[in-house]
């Protein structure tokens, strides 16, 4: 390294600060994005290192500037980090640069628009080659290397932006991604793909677009590379339960019911009663799981999608009695008197009048769960002979 | 501290825009930064000299707000100034003109008007209200509402208009305690009863401008106040009447699927404190949520007739249309041809004297019949049902008392609003 004055070394300093904030202020995500990328080992971004080991006080520099300050939570570990990076001390570089990534993120949200969203890109990708190489040199060094996991749930933080109610900027975040030609999403690692899906299609279970949110979803969990299910704590076994979280009420949105081993499998407990109650038509049930974890649910912000299978149990309830009624007496089969509905809902301790029973039935026919029609003056349903309670067949119940 | 800045501004700005933009878009998202309102008092924004980079651009519009955050001077509901200038152009509302006149007005008449100002750099403080004055001026047009003097929407009009400018002076003003909480609150309910009344009043399915630009300004300022909870959250954890206005939002919202912006309900519950998830107001909506998304017409029905305080009901009314236009079809589809609907029990399924059920049903293009005892029946899977071409007029609604406009503003000071409606009580046909 040829020897570098003060004032050399001071300046490549300030000409990075001030490539910084200029590309912030003139939204150029090209210019940020090479300042960013330290795998690329450009000259500059290692003439910035050896400055930065020359004029020491670069934090000052950075703090004292009207210029630069409002990006010191930035800068000043990127700083710190870089120089890790130049020294080849990996884990001290990871950690730096992960305090920058955060402080990145912020500003990206506090950010009217998606303009920077390449550079998170950047960001996301030299975290993740960082702590692959911190975990080589722990490693090596004997110790347990998990700043790779660090990375992935940094990595959850970012695609965080496109999640939590943040609506409008998930719409042009997502619509860049979508329509970008500069990108080929299947370019993307793996990972990266993953975490997108998990947040564009809980997104979509909000809205509750359930097909839409199936395919996401669906895709998300078929991709998490469940390689290292042994582990429970991995990055893998997590994002499967994230993605679970929202996948099964989607599926039982549409009557795909998940097999208890799967539940069990990753302790999805709150789930099971759910299950149950819509194998049995266990009204009471149903309601008693909704309440159990009421809390759980809605700040997860599934609450109203499992709300909704109520029809579904009564569905599957009538086909119950149905059942029974017909090993009875095959030939009466297909009529119902209301008053044995009422009868057996007084058993599951549901308190509901004839009335409400024939306005269950008139819904249920209406909405194609059940097949016939109901004679008011009789309170009696009559079901069609032929399938009488369709099934869902993969789509949710019309509304 | 620089960071809270940056935090705060995008927030910020997004909610200035709410206040200040013209009425294109709907309802704003609700922002979860905690410290929006709070402005540091210290000044650790240091003024800077050059005028290009970055942060000045940033701490210009920090500055701009504390600047934005005036103390207004002025004595009267409309600054002299301006009431001058509109009694020389004749720009005088009704409710304003001395005597009837329309080129005179006093100061005990006159209010100021809603003006869009692009920066506050241009107010003066002697055009705006003091938080004293603001609460008189807004108390004044609430007492307007019992006018009998001029149809409602004459009124709606000139209270829509003047209110929104006392939203803004508030707003200016960085006037975010109690007493504004208590402000937005009487405004929410205006904009509520408006939302009812004005409907009433509209013949014709599409929904006027005018009751379309009432939800608009409800919705945001239920926004607003919500936004004015949060920010009180350390000196009040949860007010008196906030479980209330928060179950206003769901009740907005019933019908998910026609909601093509905003935050959908299940993103919205997830930032709802605990206590009001808990709370009777919240437990009603949520209930008819649930029924309305169920089509549990029979249910839904009877709860809003039993539980409903009188706003909810205003909010909620345009789905009892919907729930009974429901509950027609499904009778008239699903019931068996040979067993006509006796009219008395879909009374009382519909919730609606049985007089109302034999419109209601003219209007589906259905007609009714009379059996050998007298008994009115409904036949069913009759052909000509159709949708109504014009909108529906207004039916009663059993177990709801409407209140006489003389009433109206007695709404704004008692808290009789929160006892439920008993169901079957006096009944009064809507005009």
């Amino acid at each position: 390294m040829a020897y570098m004055s003060m004032g050399e070394a001071h300046r490549r300093i300030t000409d990075y600060l001030n490539r910084f904030s200029d590309a912030v202020s003139s939204q150029d995500v090209a210019s940020l994005k090479q300042l960013l990328s330290f795998s690329s080992n450009s000259p500059s971004l290692l003439s910035l290192a050896d400055s930065l080991n020359v004029f020491q006080d670069a934090n000052r520099l950075i703090k004292q500037s009207d210029n630069y300050s409002p990006f010191a939570d930035i800068t000043v570990p990127l700083f710190r980090s870089l120089q890790h990076y130049r020294t080849g001390n990996l884990v001290d570089a990871y950690l730096a640069f992960e305090k920058s990534a955060n402080a990145f993120i912020q500003e990206f949200r506090n950010w009217e628009s998606a303009w920077a969203l390449e550079a998170l890109y950047v960001i996301a990708y030299e975290i993740r080659v960082l702590a692959e190489r911190a975990d080589r040199e722990l490693a090596s060094n004997g110790k347990s290397p998990e700043k790779l996991k660090a990375a992935g749930s940094f990595l959850m933080k970012v695609f965080g932006v496109l999640a939590l109610g943040t609506v409008h900027l998930c719409r042009s975040v997502i619509r860049s991604i979508e329509t970008a030609r500069i990108f080929d999403f299947e370019e993307f690692p793996k990972r990266d793909k993953v975490t997108y899906m998990y947040y564009t299609g809980r997104l979509e279970v909000f809205n509750e677009n359930f097909p839409a949110a199936d395919q996401k979803l669906s895709y998300a969990l078929i991709n998490c590379n469940p390689r290292s299910e042994a582990n429970i704590r991995s990055v893998s076994a997590v994002l499967i339960v994230m993605i679970l979280k929202y996948l099964i009420p989607v599926k039982l949105s549409i009557g795909i019911l998940p097999k208890d081993w799967l539940l069990e499998k990753y302790n999805l407990v709150e789930y099971s009663n759910i299950v149950q109650a819509l194998r049995r038509g266990d009204l009471r049930l149903l309601r008693h799981a909704l309440e159990e974890h009421e809390d759980q649910f809605l700040r997860s912000g599934v609450y109203l999608v499992l709300e909704k299978l109520e029809l579904q149990v009564y569905q599957r309830l009538f086909k119950k009695i149905y059942i029974i009624q017909k090993q009875k007496d095959p030939s009466k089969a297909h009529q119902m008197k209301l008053d044995v509905i009422v009868k057996a809902l007084k058993w599951l301790e549901m308190d509901m009048d004839v009335d409400e029973v024939e306005c269950i039935v008139a819904i249920l026919i209406h909405k194609n769960l059940v097949k016939g029609y109901f004679a008011h003056k009789s309170k009696v349903v009559v079901l069609s002979k032929q399938d009488p309670f369709p099934k869902l067949n993969g789509k949710p119940v019309n509304s | 501290m620089e960071r809270r800045h940056h935090s705060q501004s995008h927030s910020q700005r997004q909610q200035r825009r709410n206040h200040f933009s013209s009425s294109s878009s709907s309802s704003s998202n609700q922002s979860r930064s905690n410290n929006r309102f709070s402005f540091p008092k210290s000044s650790s924004s240091s003024s800077s000299s050059s005028a290009n980079d970055v942060r000045d651009r940033r701490r210009e519009t920090q500055e701009e707000k504390q600047e934005e955050a005036i103390v207004g001077t002025c004595p009267f509901m409309c600054p002299e100034a301006e009431r001058l200038q509109r009694q020389r152009l004749r720009d005088l509302a009704v409710f304003e003109r001395l005597h009837g006149d329309p080129r005179n007005s006093s100061p005990a008449l006159a209010v100021k008007k809603f003006c869009r100002t692009m920066s506050a750099k241009e107010v003066r403080a002697s055009d705006v209200r003091p938080l004293p004055v603001l609460e008189e001026t807004l108390n004044y047009l609430l007492s307007l509402l019992d006018s009998t003097e001029h149809p409602f929407e004459v009124i709606h009009d000139f209270v829509f208009d003047r209110t929104r400018s006392v939203r803004q002076d508030l707003i200016m003003q960085n006037i975010v305690n109690d007493k504004a909480i208590n402000m937005f609150e009487k405004i929410v309910k205006f904009h509520v009863i408006s939302h009812h009344k004005l409907r009433s009043s509209c013949s014709s399915s599409s929904i006027s401008p005018l009751h379309y630009l009432n939800l608009e300004q409800l919705t945001k300022a239920l926004t607003s106040l919500y936004n004015l909870y949060e920010a009180n959250r350390s000196s009040k954890p949860i007010h008196e009447k906030e479980a209330e206005f928060r179950s206003f939002y769901v009740l907005l919202h019933l019908d998910s699927n026609g909601q093509p912006v905003g935050e959908s309900l299940s993103l919205w519950f997830r930032h709802v404190p605990s206590p009001i998830i808990k709370s009777k107001e919240m437990w009603f909506a949520r209930q008819a949520l649930r029924y309305f998304q169920m089509g549990n017409y029979r249910r839904f029905l009877s709860t809003v007739a039993a539980e409903a305080s009188y706003l909810q009901y205003c909010i909620i009314e345009p789905y009892i249309d919907e729930v009974r236009s429901l509950a027609l079809c499904c009778i008239h589809n699903c019931c068996y041809k040979l067993h006509p609907y006796p009219l008395g029990h879909l009374s009382k399924v519909l919730m609606m004297e049985e007089s109302d059920v034999e419109l209601f049903c003219n209007a589906y293009g259905l007609q009714t019949c009379i059996d050998e005892v007298g008994n009115k029946l409904l036949p069913t899977k009759q052909t000509t049902f159709c949708r109504p071409k014009g909108g529906l007029q207004n039916y009663s609604f059993l177990g709801f008392q409407q209140l006489g406009s003389h009433m109206l503003s007695s709404l704004f000071y008692n808290h009789f609003l929160l006892v439920p409606m008993k169901p079957f009580s006096h009944v009064d046909g809507w005009n």
